[in-house]
């Protein structure tokens, strides 16, 4: 027991103050992770060994870099993409052939494998840790992560890790690797109090993803702390309380009640039909990006597929997708749903990605360049499969298609042209074919300006706030210091969604919105009021936005 | 360079174009696609030259969107190995 509670005869809370990086509140008795510092077993080896000892380095790496491919793969398979990712990228350093000779080189000075694998790693760290950007500097973490990992394979040895957590605790670390939380047994960790870090460290995004509160980047303090016998985690406000006394403890029990209270209320919200309070019925949608996104979206309580961006068939991959490649996964999508609508947009890339075997050209700009339905209309070889594979897939579901990007009327008629003549075709060669209505996304000022002209050819209209922000407002959404011209709420904006929707009523036809504004608490009023009918949105923020719309 | 005959030796400067530069996720993807290339590829920004198929030394540039980079490679497949390299390091991911 340490001695200042001897002293004060009782425990002083001490609170640590960080960064916000997973929210939630949590309690619990205190895990310390402080491993000692990993040293080589041997810093020599003998003259004659260097190829044994190489070999040794090799058969180290390669276990090491297929167990680290091994659980990306498995977190891959789970749809946690991000965290994957981070194993995959070690993976890559693990196999890194400049470390390989720059540990060779050692070894042949007679330095023992499990040394120069350290001593490499450190030499990379210091180079990461050097640079000035702060999420540069955080990958002098994963170096060392990986070559100590090879290291204690090198050697053999079992370390002692997070894998030991038999009673559910709140973990407290000067910092933790992927390797360390992916040890943790399911169930075991409360909640993250680590010494550095930030949002964007790898603890952080685990976290997250595992819906684990942590605070991270409290610094030196943690030390202090290491040996408190309980400790409150609150991952929303960026703070934790070790030794929390009975107040603290009240107050963290009433938030967590707050927290499990709201979720339970949004639950209550997943799977009932969205409605206003005086009965106007919206459609809450999900946006897509993959087949396989499809059962959580029902899951979160997803009324129909609202935009399905299909880039994800084209991209990546040495081919094009054939037309019967596509029409399994439209098919699979619109089977999930049944008779819930599920809105397929075409091929929607720029010059910014690029399309295997298609010559796209330089661009000088890829926002204002050759994408959308101008690429469409102009690669038939692209386009019309495309739709031919919808409509055979519309046989099995309640599939629509929209088309992106469009500026003019006359892009819209040249489309539905393209869309009938694949129609006759297939009807033609006795192909089984389903009804598609086809709508226009408006996310060009000139779309919104000219809806009318629009409306009388679209069966609905989908409102792409991202793009329609960033051209009204001429202003690069990926540009930091524009911040301030990114709302969807700038008058300018709403006026042109207004034209729309008023254009949309006038003509008879229904609007949706699937930018980010439509899952944005502050604006879905706003839409409403403007006519707009259906929203589509990331699955996750479904339950919510039906929430809101219940009170409106 | 090989002793009998002069291997085939492409370069071109292109552009950084991913928001985070050539960080760990874009490095990890060039890496991938350098090491489908049998040929030598090296990639230098200002004075410093790293070994395209190693995520670590491309790192270690810390190469960011908007700078300019330059590609080299030797050998039979170094014309496809640039002009892939040189499409995806410009890609604004």
């Amino acid at each position: 027991m340490s001695t200042r509670d001897e002293a004060a005869g009782k425990l002083e809370p001490i609170r640590l103050t960080g960064i916000a990086a997973a929210e939630g509140v949590a309690v619990g008795p205190v895990f310390a992770h402080v491993p000692g510092e990993l040293k080589p077993g041997r810093e020599h080896i003998l003259e004659g060994a260097v190829e044994a000892e190489m070999e040794r380095f090799r058969r180290a790496v390669e276990v090491v870099a297929g167990q680290l491919s091994e659980v990306g793969e498995r977190l891959g398979e789970s749809g946690s993409g991000e965290e994957a990712a981070i194993f995959e990228a070690h993976a890559e350093i693990a196999g890194d052939p400049e470390l390989e000779s720059g540990v060779e080189e050692r070894v042949r000075n007679l330095q023992s494998p499990e040394a120069a694998v350290l001593a490499v790693g450190e030499e990379y760290a210091d180079v990461f840790a050097a640079m000035e950007d702060e999420y540069m500097a955080a990958r002098a973490d994963d170096v060392r992560d990986v070559t100590g990992q090879i290291a204690v394979e090198i050697m053999g040895r079992e370390v002692a890790g997070l894998e030991v957590l038999e009673t559910p605790s709140v973990v407290l670390a000067r910092s933790l690797a992927p390797s360390d939380t992916a040890r943790i047994p399911r169930g075991m960790a409360l909640g993250f109090v680590t010494a550095e870090g930030s949002r964007t460290s790898h603890v952080s995004i685990m976290a997250r993803s595992m819906d684990i509160p942590a605070v991270v980047g409290v610094g030196a303090a943690l030390d202090g702390v290491l040996e408190a016998r309980f400790v409150a985690v609150d991952g929303t406000e960026g703070y934790a309380v070790a030794d929390p006394g009975p107040e603290i403890l009240a107050e963290f029990e009433s938030k967590k009640e707050g927290i499990t209270a709201e979720r339970a209320a949004l639950e209550e919200f997943k799977h009932v039909e969205a409605r206003t309070r005086d009965g106007r019925r919206i459609e809450v949608s999900a946006n897509l990006g993959s087949a396989g996104e499809a059962e959580g979206a029902l899951a979160w309580g997803a009324e129909g597929v609202g935009l399905f961006r299909s880039e994800f068939l084209f991209m990546e991959r040495a081919k094009l997708p054939t037309e019967d490649e596509q029409y399994e996964v439209y098919r699979e999508v619109a089977v999930t749903f049944g008779e819930r609508p599920v809105i397929i947009r075409t091929l929607d890339v720029g010059g910014d990605k690029s399309l295997p075997g298609v010559d796209q050209g330089e661009e000088e700009n890829p926002f204002l360049g050759w994408r959308g339905i101008r690429m469409s209309l102009d690669t038939p070889e692209l386009f019309e499969p495309q739709l031919r594979a919808i409509l055979r897939a519309a046989a099995h579901g309640n599939l629509k298609v929209m088309f992106p990007m469009v500026s003019d009327v006359g892009e819209l008629r040249a489309a539905k042209e393209v869309l009938a003549r694949c129609r006759e075709r297939l009807e033609g060669d006795g192909v089984e074919v389903g009804v598609v209505d086809a709508g226009v996304m408006i996310e060009t000022p000139a779309a919104a300006i000219c809806a009318a002209e629009l409306a009388r050819e679209a069966a609905f209209f989908s409102i792409g706030t991202n793009d329609l922000v960033q051209y009204t407002m001429a202003a690069d959404r990926g540009n930091e210091r524009l911040r301030h011209l990114r709302g969807a709420d700038h008058p300018a904006v709403l006026k042109l969604i207004g034209e729309a929707c008023g254009a949309a009523r006038e003509a008879g036809i229904w609007v949706g919105v699937c930018g980010e504004a439509a899952g944005d608490p502050a604006l879905i009023p706003t839409l409403i009021e403007l006519g707009v009918t259906e929203l589509s949105m990331g699955a996750s923020a479904i339950p919510r936005a039906k929430k809101i719309l219940s009170e409106l | 360079m090989n002793t009998m005959e002069e291997l085939l030796m492409v370069e071109r400067e292109t552009t950084v174009g991913p928001e985070e530069g050539l960080h760990a996720r874009p490095a990890a993807r060039f890496v991938h696609t350098a090491k489908q290339f049998s040929s030598r590829i090296t990639v230098s920004k200002d004075d410093r030259e790293a070994n395209a198929k190693s995520p670590m030394k491309i790192m270690s540039l810390g190469a960011k969107k908007g700078e300019k980079v330059f590609i080299r490679a030797e050998g039979d497949d170094a014309e496809e190995a640039v002009e892939a390299l040189a499409t995806l390091i410009s890609a604004r991911g």
